[in-house]
């Protein structure tokens, strides 16, 4: 009788003990797992007159380091050659800066490289395909705006100026390249690929790190995102600003391959009188756009031998950004984009349906209509 | 009486059925507790960065305010009970200051042309990047 | 010269012995440390929890009333954050208990009584504490662990007082309202 006691006894005490013990050791292993660090390289720097963010996962601090450093490097010459009005070393420009110099006093022919050639080739066929609302050319009229300079304050609208400007409608289809040689037939063309230039980069970007064998990175270029690869099970994530607080309004997964880009007012821009002048131009007006507050677009991986997904998404946020909204849907369709999100100046939201599946609103409620 | 806590069987009988409502009720509290309020949401620090560096992360746990020297001029970075903003900057276009107050984790603020960053980070970020 | 004289009643002994011994559990209790400032077992609130059984609600609020005047005179705490920070929970605390008597005693033993009591306590407690002590967002990490402690110190004094009751009365039932405290 008391054997038996004490067994019922000891069988009730292991239970008691060892089934939590069992709970325990699970909690032991989560809590060590988490405490391992993931091997995620994050760098941030100022670069191409922007903030550049590059995160590099599953290589060595080392390699991620030297990688990293060496993109950062190919930016800043980047920044360099393809700057528009400043001057890069020593009152000397860079090359844009020279070819748009020469274009002013009507040079006939002007070398250039050939990575400049095939960008003013590739540029000149997106603004065609824009209906010329994306415009390169009109470098002159966002001087006169103030928006070539280092920071932006209130001008005064000098209109006569502007009329001048969009009469002479300077267009990339006035630039004639031959081979390695360029002119323009309209001297009031000035080339400006603030527009371009850091889809350009994040393409070049992501084929140095494809090059070597990375195969899960995240580049951010003043806004601009495109993503190679997960973040270890998951795939990267990127929060979509809010177009008026420093919140992210939305989040979407970016998978291998696919860019995002987002053109706004609220980065560059001035306040005159009460009312918002940002730095994206309608070349038929003269005038900033001021129906729009934002653009984003989700641009998949593009063929091989076309405009590349980081261009793309640098580019295609402009048009659409102009557009009337009732051919917003039509601006999009001719870079054949199907995910894009756009908040006009009331703060009302549009959101393309194959968009929609792919957002996660940060808010509850928050109140958009879809386009069709 | 202690011998009662070796044996958690007999224990659990003396619970009648409205006793284990209460326990379940308030173990759904304390866990909804948990979520909401120890959420990732709550950030905890801030984390300045000028040029490529990391300045430095101050708990958001305090009232101070921090000067900083970025690359045109002097800031000045003011921390409040959870939440941090830029107050002062030597940007012309004070960007940065209209930013306002960041309180959530994953929130951040930019001043370009002094460069420097603010970003409050809280147990893990919300999103890898932000596109702005 | 009218000297005027206090006539106690056998009420008024009965609860003075009970408060003393709450008073006593709470001292035992103050000179173990607590991992946690405000984090404490509550060991007393069994005595109240107790009286509530036997003798009802008011005489309960008495002895945990007195329990919190007298314990912070006897450890220098009177008038001191932390005598605010008890007689708030402690009011709430009794606030709760006295509408949770509705609840039927065929259901609920101490054990709810108790944790609710506890909980409370607990949101007396912060709200002192959120609106004067520590008027910061930061707070908002106390409450959880509060609510932990709540629950889980409440549920073992609520186990403590129905075994005390079990030996005390065949029934878990609640006396009649009827015991009023009456001075003369």
């Amino acid at each position: 009788m008391q054997d038996q006691l004490v067994t019922a006894n000891c069988t009730t005490l292991k239970s008691a003990i060892i089934s939590p013990m069992r709970y325990l050791f699970l909690l032991l292993a989560l809590l060590l797992s988490s405490c391992f660090k993931e091997p995620l390289y994050h760098s941030q720097s100022y670069v191409f007159g922007t903030l550049v963010d590059i995160s590099i996962y599953g290589e060595t601090d080392e390699h991620a380091r030297f990688l990293a450093n060496h993109i950062l490097e190919n930016f800043q010459n980047l920044h360099n050659q393809l700057h528009a009005w400043k001057l890069v070393s020593e009152n000397k420009l860079g090359e844009l800066g020279q070819l748009n110099a020469a274009f002013q006093e009507g040079k006939k022919l002007t070398t250039i490289s050939p990575e400049l050639a095939a960008i003013l080739v590739d540029a000149t066929a997106l603004s065609v395909k824009s209906n010329g609302l994306f415009n390169p050319a009109i470098g002159h009229l966002i001087g006169t705006w103030g928006f070539q300079r280092d920071e932006f304050t209130p001008i005064e609208v000098d209109e006569a100026a502007i009329k001048n400007l969009v009469h002479a409608q300077p267009r990339m289809t006035d630039i004639v390249i031959k081979g390695n040689t360029v002119y323009s037939t309209n001297p009031t063309v000035k080339l400006d690929l603030g527009g371009y230039a850091k889809g350009y980069a994040l393409d070049i970007a992501a084929n140095y790190l494809r090059h070597e064998h990375v195969k899960n990175a995240l580049i951010n270029i003043g806004g601009n995102i495109i993503a190679l690869g997960k973040h270890g099970e998951n795939p990267w994530r990127v929060g979509i600003q809010h177009p008026r607080s420093p919140t992210a309004i939305a989040t979407l997964d970016l998978p291998d391959g696919w860019a995002v880009g987002t053109s706004g007012d609220y980065q560059r821009y001035f306040m005159l009188n009460g009312k918002r002048y940002c730095h994206i131009i309608d070349p038929r007006t003269g005038y900033p756009a001021q129906h729009t507050q934002c653009v984003t677009v989700l641009v998949p991986p593009q063929p091989p031998n076309q405009t590349q997904a980081g261009v793309l998404s640098d580019v295609v946020s402009k048009p659409i950004f102009i557009e009337m909204p009732a051919n917003r849907n039509a601006a999009a369709q001719a870079f054949g984009i199907d995910n894009f999100m756009v908040i006009d100046e009331q703060s009302a939201i549009f959101v393309s349906s194959k968009m929609l599946k792919k957002i996660h609103w940060v808010e509850s409620g928050v109140k958009f209509s879809t386009l069709p | 009486m202690l011998n009662f806590l070796r044996y958690p069987r007999l224990l659990t009988k003396q619970l009648l059925i409205g006793d284990w409502l209460i326990i379940l009720l308030s173990l759904l509290a304390v866990y909804y507790l948990f979520q909401t309020l120890w959420s990732n949401e709550h950030a905890a620090k801030v984390q300045i960065r000028i040029g490529d560096k990391i300045y430095a992360t101050y708990s958001l746990n305090q009232q101070r305010e921090i000067h900083v020297h970025g690359k045109i001029g002097d800031a000045v970075i003011s921390i409040s009970q959870g939440k941090a903003r830029f107050t002062k900057s030597p940007c012309n276009t004070q960007y940065c200051v209209h930013q306002g107050w960041l309180t959530r984790a994953g929130q951040a603020a930019i001043c370009l042309p002094n460069q420097i960053s603010l970003e409050l980070l809280g147990d893990t970020k919300p999103y890898d990047s932000l596109n702005y | 010269m009218k000297i005027t004289q206090i006539q106690t009643t056998e009420d008024d002994h009965r609860i003075a012995k009970l408060a003393a011994f709450a008073i006593a559990l709470h001292m035992v209790e103050a000179v173990i440390p607590s991992p946690l400032p405000g984090v404490k077992p509550g060991i007393a609130n069994i005595v109240t929890l107790y009286v509530l059984y036997q003798y009802g609600f008011a005489t309960a609020a008495w002895v945990n009333i007195l329990r919190v005047f007298a314990s912070s005179l006897l450890l220098g705490q009177f008038l001191s954050p932390t005598f605010i920070l008890s007689l708030s929970g402690a009011l709430l605390s009794l606030a709760v208990l006295w509408l949770s008597m509705y609840l039927p005693k065929r259901y609920f033993s101490a054990v709810s009584f108790s944790i609710l009591a506890a909980f409370g306590h607990i949101a007396g407690q912060l709200i002192i504490v959120r609106l004067w002590l520590i008027p910061h967002a930061g707070v908002a990490y106390l409450i959880p662990v509060f609510a932990l402690a709540a629950l889980f110190f409440g549920l073992i004094n609520g186990l403590i007082t129905n075994k005390l009751l079990v030996n005390k009365s065949t029934k878990y039932t609640l006396q009649p309202q009827t015991s009023k405290v009456t001075s003369t």
